[in-house]
């Protein structure tokens, strides 16, 4: 999020795409409905369903899924037409216009609508909205990201709110809301197989900066390597993991299987293709669960040897640092003492490090090793010495524990304390905040206020030109304010490594941003099929006409250690054997794989049962009746068979006429078998059904890899 | 400020049905802060369109009626208003005739069904957070009646939690600014949902 949930309540127009607030983010709804009453701010959903939060919007669109790129830039044509767009910031502040000017020729209001199912006037009505009531807020989460061009309708979606000039500004900006608890801490500190902590990658500067950090020899974590190729290749992503285990290895990335799978707090449910994680789950060798609950991995596959249940803490059992969507850092207390047999996750990491023999290592800090009694602070202290890419440095341990005694000080709608000795800071001390000096960065690439008060421009990330010979320095007069310089400048020497934070320090006296001020890449020459976004068909395309002129990418060898395909697994004729639209979502009681809630008898109680969204019409031409049990099938991929689950109807109208719509929370059945038997005595929880993840699709973004959920095709079959 | 004077307090809940999104934080935080048995609900949202344009939730607890129909019919009296307006029933006088359930306009009073040959049990309902006819905090109240947080100058549970603040308990006047002041904003001139049920004339 550039921007702040509470920064909401300042947005003249609030556009949430791909996003169901009430159901997945219910508590930030309080912001859009006061953006909404207050500022009278028009409220537009674009999702294929009208779900809970269309219902509060004065404009609903039904968007076929996966054409988000498509409805976009026919919106942005329309911007363009009438000379809404903010010059200004294109000419200061943007690189390669021109080539997204190159590719807008291609989607005309015939061709958009056509493409994605939307009215010519509802997209001139969207333009017109955005355009007449600035600055204002696009809201997306896995609606946008679930695709097979994911990373492409992220990319838009910025490119929308650059044209608007919505960004640098409270109440606009380009705002995804992250989908769990301490998700954007997660993905801060490295928990992904293609960088860091702090998203330096994994070059060899990388593994030098956090060697030092760590205070350990770099040729130490070296020799943990097989070699230095391996030191710097992406490993396998939480989508495609198990493809690690059932593909031969020649196919593979790397030279051998995995052998072992951990899931740490995280549900095998989510992951789509789920028959064949369930093959995989009974090739491997070893299944290790450390949960708080008994979760769907150990009760999916059929195997009784070497699966192990570790009980960790849940969160009221731990303590320690979370930041949560808007990059707000908060300090958490532990509730209770770990209960039973429970042990917190930093207890369990030391262990396997001591147990796998580099506990020594492991537990060494620049100021000598950890002491097991206040590890939690010791850790803070170290990424935020480290974490300099982002900013996350100025939230010390002091300071997080301070705000949270004050927190009634700090303003609603700015944040920022007004009294006190946080007097001055934003709640959250949200980064970048560049020293324990700095008062946090609530909304980002503002030039409208000083460094040192939050200011900054675009990272000059890609240095000073591109590769066509055009600067990526920002133009005149875009530089944040106070600053000596008045124009775009380079990234400061030594900014990412000086693990003192002096050259970070100075800069911002200076009025200066550590990391430069630049352009936003409109054009990111590096992403070489789309340099600019571009639709392409999902990977099941309910419109096999369609595919000859908008079709997916080429296959890809080695990503992320699996082959992927796109081409070859687009295949024309799925429409016609599965012609029902698949989506999959979520449901307010429940979160995740849902293995904590699902055992809560009160969240079960008010949803008892697993179901599908159908709509009436769909639901009687198959001869079902609300409640009636149906299966629901989908194309075979790389299986042999098509996936099939059981669920319940749910007749409603929130879904489209052609479309299946399931919650992905449910676990402990499959293929209309009920796995209760399974559970160790007394740990089944209250609620279990069929996971929607069997029938979801074969399809991942080009990029990232995520799995495209939200864009699926199936068929119905009464049960 | 009326809420410093206790015997002139008067105690309601404002229900907007333009806010609530039906994220039934109420009925687990009531249920929670209870301890309510499966398949009873002080407090239920009713969804309304769903799916349609016009698609309206609203939380219904006990309104705590100004002129209770429940305490008007209860052939035992086991039902009476507090001084400040909160709706009592006595568990211990209840017969579970059902009478009650009949003349509210909410339907508010719950009866547990697993009394033998399908008999109802005594009606429970929600008691604002407030206890019962006992000794505030006392294992007889807990038992019977749960929680007592309007004795701890407290908020009843669900309204403390309510994400969008659909759900605004509190004294009449308080409760009333909120609601006059959202009406305005709106200029829909709508009196709030079931007011001129609860509170006629109020």
């Amino acid at each position: 999020m550039t921007n702040s949930m509470n920064d909401i309540r300042n947005a003249k127009s609030v556009v949430i795409w791909g996003e169901n607030i009430c159901t997945s983010h219910p508590i930030a709804m309080q912001h859009v409905l006061h953006a909404k009453e207050v500022n009278k701010a028009p409220v537009v959903v674009i999702d294929p369903r009208f779900s809970k939060t269309a219902a509060f919007s004065d404009k609903h669109v039904s968007v076929r899924q996966g054409t988000d790129v498509a409805l976009v830039y026919g919106v942005i044509n329309v911007i363009l037409a009438n000379g809404w767009e903010d010059k200004a910031m294109l000419r200061d502040r943007t690189y390669g216009f021109e080539l997204l000017q190159e590719e807008l020729k291609k989607y005309d209001l015939d061709t958009v609508s056509n493409v994605t199912g939307v009215s010519k006037e509802d997209i001139q009505q969207i333009a017109k909205t955005m355009a007449e009531n600035r600055p204002g807020t696009v809201i997306w989460a896995m609606g946008g990201t679930q695709h097979s061009n994911g990373t492409s309708v992220t990319r838009a979606f910025c490119v929308l709110q650059l044209v608007l000039g919505n960004m640098g500004k409270p109440g606009g900006g380009t705002n995804v809301f992250r989908g769990h608890d301490n998700v954007q801490g997660a993905t801060d500190l490295g928990v992904l197989s293609d960088t860091l902590p702090g998203y330096y990658g994994l070059g060899e500067g990388p593994w030098k900066h956090w060697s030092n950090v760590w205070g350990v020899d770099v040729d130490y974590i070296k020799s943990r390597f097989k070699s230095t190729d391996m030191m710097g290749k992406p490993g396998f992503t939480v989508a495609r993991w198990y493809e690690g285990i059932l593909m031969d290895a020649k196919e593979l990335g790397q030279d051998t299987n995995l052998h072992a799978t951990i899931f740490w707090g995280h549900s095998s449910n989510c992951n789509s293709q789920m028959d064949r994680v369930k093959k995989a789950l009974e090739k491997v060798d070893l299944i290790v669960d450390i949960d708080p609950f008994v979760s769907n991995t150990a009760v999916l596959p059929d195997r009784t040897d070497n699966v192990y249940l570790l009980p960790a803490c849940t969160v009221y059992e731990q303590y320690g640092s979370v930041t949560n969507s808007n990059r707000d850092n908060q300090w958490r207390d532990r509730v209770v003492d770990p209960v039973f047999e429970s042990r917190t996750d930093i207890d369990i990491i030391m262990d396997f490090a001591k147990h796998l023999g580099f506990g020594e290592q492991f537990m060494k800090n620049r100021n000598g090793p950890y002491s097991k009694d206040h590890v939690v602070e010791d850790l803070a202290r170290e990424w935020a010495m480290g974490m300099l890419t982002i900013g996350m440095n100025g939230q010390t341990v002091e300071r997080m524990k301070r705000q949270k005694e004050w927190a009634h000080v700090f303003d609603r709608d700015t944040k920022r304390a007004v009294s006190g000795p946080v007097k001055g800071e934003y709640w959250g001390l949200s980064w970048p905040c560049w020293t324990d000096k700095h008062p946090g960065s609530p909304i980002l690439y503002r030039v409208d206020v000083p460094v040192a008060e939050g200011g900054m421009g675009f990272r000059a990330r890609w240095g000073k030109e591109a590769p066509d010979g055009k600067t990526l320095l920002a133009g005149k007069g875009s530089a944040p304010k106070g600053s000596p310089i008045k124009e775009g400048y380079a990234e400061i020497d030594n900014w990412k490594t000086d693990i003192t934070g002096k050259t970070a320090e100075e800069a911002i006296a200076k009025g200066i941003a550590p990391y430069g001020n630049g352009r936003a890449r409109i054009n990111a020459w590096n992403l070489k099929d789309d340099p600019v976004p571009k639709h392409r068909e999902p990977i099941h395309s309910p419109r096999p006409d369609l595919i000859a002129a908008w079709p997916t990418y080429d296959d890809v060898k080695d990503h992320f250690r699996v082959p992927t395909l796109f081409k070859s697994m687009q295949k024309p004729e799925y429409a016609k054997d599965f012609p029902v639209l698949l989506n999959t979502g979520r449901q307010v009681e429940f979160e995740g794989g849902g293995s904590a809630d699902r055992n809560c008898w009160w969240l079960v109680e008010l949803q008892p049962e697993m179901y599908a969204e159908i709509h009436p019409g769909l639901a009687s031409d198959h001869g079902i009746k609300h409640g009636d049990w149906m299966w629901v099938e989908s194309p075979q991929d790389l299986d042999d068979k098509p996936s099939r689950m059981k669920v319940k109807a749910k007749v409603t109208k929130r879904v489209p006429p052609n479309m299946i719509y399931l919650p992905f929370h449910w676990g402990g059945s499959f293929e209309g078998k009920s796995l209760a038997g399974k559970f160790p005595e007394g740990h089944v929880p209250y609620g279990i059904g069929e996971s929607a993840n069997v029938v979801t699709n074969y399809g991942y973004d080009r990029i990232t890899q995520m799995q495209e959920t939200k864009g699926g095709l199936c068929r119905i079959i009464k049960a | 400020m009326a809420s410093n004077q206790p015997s002139q307090a008067r105690m309601k809940f404002f229900i907007d049905t333009k806010r609530c999104i039906e994220c039934g934080g109420c009925e687990v935080a009531c249920k929670n802060e209870n301890h309510v048995p499966m398949g009873i609900s002080r407090i239920r949202v009713v969804t309304v369109n769903e799916g349609e344009r016009g698609e309206t939730n609203v939380p219904i607890p006990c309104m705590h009626c100004s002129k209770a129909p429940c305490v008007a019919v209860c052939p035992v009296d086991a039902l009476f208003t507090r001084h400040d307006g909160i709706v009592h029933v006595n568990k211990e006088t209840c017969i579970g005739c059902g009478y009650c359930l009949y003349a509210c306009p909410f339907g508010a009073p719950q009866f547990p069904t697993s009394a033998p040959f399908g008999a109802r049990g005594v009606m429970d309902k929600c008691t604002y957070c407030a206890g019962g006819p006992e000794e505030p905090h006392s294992q007889r109240e807990v038992q019977l009646y749960g929680s007592n947080r309007v004795a701890d100058g407290k908020l009843p549970m669900c309204a403390s939690v309510c994400a969008t603040k659909a759900l605004v308990a509190g004294d009449s006047p308080d409760v009333a600014e909120v609601a006059r002041k959202r009406i305005a904003l709106r200029g829909s001139g709508e009196a709030p949902w079931g007011w001129s049920t609860a509170y006629p004339g109020a």
